[in-house]
């Protein structure tokens, strides 16, 4: 009965749970991608598939965005969660933009990561995406019971700590390095883009956040 | 029923004004169509007027002995004066404005129930008064029951909203429960009309000033409400119709603009914001003071008006 009346509410619900799959999928094709490739830069043989993979669930959950948007202007929800759903989404949306861009980055500029900054690469992008995993929690826990979500965001602002801590240590060998200079400026900018995955995660967690608390009385 | 057409106009400028207190935050944030609100509103108003509209009427016609000519005369002076204040951009009540006409009359004919009308008065001062003292134990009391339920996002949006439109049904209830004495009480005293049909085409005319006029009102007055989050907007309209409902089972029509502003006051004290400005306590100071003052004087020049006899010189 409420599902009837509340229809456009219920299909924002399931819009909102297919745009985190789609966000997940993207993830995942970005991390084959970075996975496979890493050491070999654009040589990588699945380089470009998972590159169009990456693009492909980047593009559906544009979609799937704009779909929800629309059924926003409908007048689904009370105008506060509007704003919040859409503030939400926007929020979120930068970050699979972020994959994509670091894909196409290396793809295009060419760029081979030497192997002295290896491994601290890989520690960036697994902390990097465990706190996009932890704000994907975070999300959930929005949509459902609004259980956990200050621990989410205390784990996402250590990891986001963290990343920064690996960031400027990669910078440094960059630049204490003997490589090219423009070379050094090339994985600067990979590296800030790489960087810039856990800031975003850290914005939506302090959002989500904000959005409970309102929800408090 | 031309001798009726003042009430009527009464209840149609009643109706297009205070149905926003009720759905105005509901239609100004869109979280209802202005039709549904209207429907709504319209049958709970008839309903109210009918099923608990009697108290209100045996109060107003108590004030004092009425003919129909008085009757006349004291709905328009309530009309116009309600009309003047609005011109003057005063809040104003048209309970106060009735009551002040009824008074009018009643000091022509020596002959005002004045405890009748100190009960009226002390019911004005505890309007806004009781409408925040209830806001501020709503509020608490129903925030601890939304807080435990602990409702996510669209779970807690289905409720307030479902819950925002059975308090609007509940406060239109009300208000045509409370108000319709306004419209008619005075056509019963002077012997026009029966109860029942008094609170029919009482009921009916404010469900016509509802269902035409009131979208523009809505839509303006229910922005300054919307400013308020859902919640606190719920609670204003639940302490504002339990309010109405109170002084429709004590049998005084009271105001329901008056009983938003304590509501919207006992938020503001709850959460520590200042959500009425001293201003705008000013001037419903200042409305609430002239209203029936004014309407009182009018209905004192009508009726002196309409005696002028011409005596020719010699």
């Amino acid at each position: 009965m409420l599902k009837y009346l509340f229809k456009k509410e219920s299909q924002v619900e399931t819009l909102l749970y297919e745009y985190l799959e789609a966000f997940k999928m993207t993830q995942e094709n970005f991390v084959n991608a970075l996975n496979s490739c890493l050491l070999n830069g654009y040589l990588c043989q699945n380089f470009d598939f998972h590159i169009r993979q990456t693009h492909k669930y980047e593009s559906k959950a544009d979609d799937i965005r704009e779909e929800i948007n629309n059924l926003m202007y409908g007048k689904a929800l009370i105008p506060e969660s509007r704003g919040d759903v859409m503030e939400l989404l926007e929020a979120i949306d930068s970050i699979p933009h972020i994959f994509e861009q670091t894909l196409y980055m290396i793809q295009i500029q060419k760029i081979i990561t030497p192997e002295f900054m290896i491994d601290d690469l890989r520690e960036l992008v697994r902390i990097s995406l465990e706190c996009c995993d932890l704000m994907l929690q975070q999300v959930v826990a929005l949509l459902e019971k609004q259980t956990d979500i200050r621990s989410l965001m205390r784990k996402i602002d250590t990891n986001e700590s963290h990343c920064d801590h690996y960031e400027r240590k990669i910078k440094t060998k960059i630049f204490n390095s003997d490589i090219d200079p423009f070379e050094r400026l090339q994985l600067k900018e990979l590296v800030e883009e790489i960087g810039h995955i856990s800031d975003k995660a850290d914005r939506v967690s302090k959002l989500i956040n904000i959005f409970s608390l309102k929800r408090r009385v | 029923m031309f001798s009726l057409l003042g009430g009527i106009f009464l209840g149609w400028s009643l109706g297009a004004n205070d149905a926003s207190n009720v759905f105005g935050t509901a239609v100004a944030s869109k979280m209802l169509k202005f039709r549904t609100a209207a429907l709504l509103a319209s049958a709970f108003v008839i309903l109210g007027a009918l099923i608990s509209g009697q108290a209100g009427i045996d109060t107003l016609r108590g004030l004092t002995r009425i003919d129909l000519e008085q009757a006349i005369i004291s709905s328009v002076a309530a009309g116009l004066a309600v009309t003047f204040m609005t011109l003057l951009r005063l809040p104003v009540s048209t309970s106060q404005a009735v009551v002040g006409g009824i008074v009018g009359i009643g000091i022509i004919n020596k002959q005002v129930n004045l405890g009748g009308l100190g009960k009226v008065m002390i019911c004005w001062i505890g309007t806004p008064i009781g409408a925040m003292v209830l806001a501020l134990f709503l509020y608490r009391l129903l925030g601890l029951i939304y807080n435990r339920l602990n409702l996510n996002m669209f779970k807690s949006d289905i409720v307030l909203r479902l819950c925002l439109i059975i308090t609007g049904s509940y406060g239109a209830y009300a208000l045509g429960a409370n108000n319709v004495a306004n419209v008619t009480a005075v056509f019963v005293g002077a012997g026009l009309l029966n109860v029942f049909s008094a609170a029919m085409i009482g009921g009916a005319s404010i469900a016509l000033g509802i269902l035409t006029f009131s979208r523009p009102v809505m839509e303006t007055v229910g922005e300054k409400l919307v400013k308020l989050d859902p919640f606190s907007a719920l609670v204003v309209v639940l302490s504002l119709s339990v309010t109405m409902h109170i002084y429709t089972l004590v049998g005084v029509p009271v105001s329901s603009s008056q009983a938003v502003v304590g509501g919207v006051l006992g938020v503001g004290i709850v959460k520590g914001v200042n959500t009425v400005k001293a201003k705008t306590l000013l001037h419903i100071l200042l409305g609430w003071l002239f209203t029936p003052v004014v309407s009182c004087l009018l209905a004192l020049a009508i009726y002196f008006a309409v005696h002028l006899q011409y005596i020719p010189s010699g």
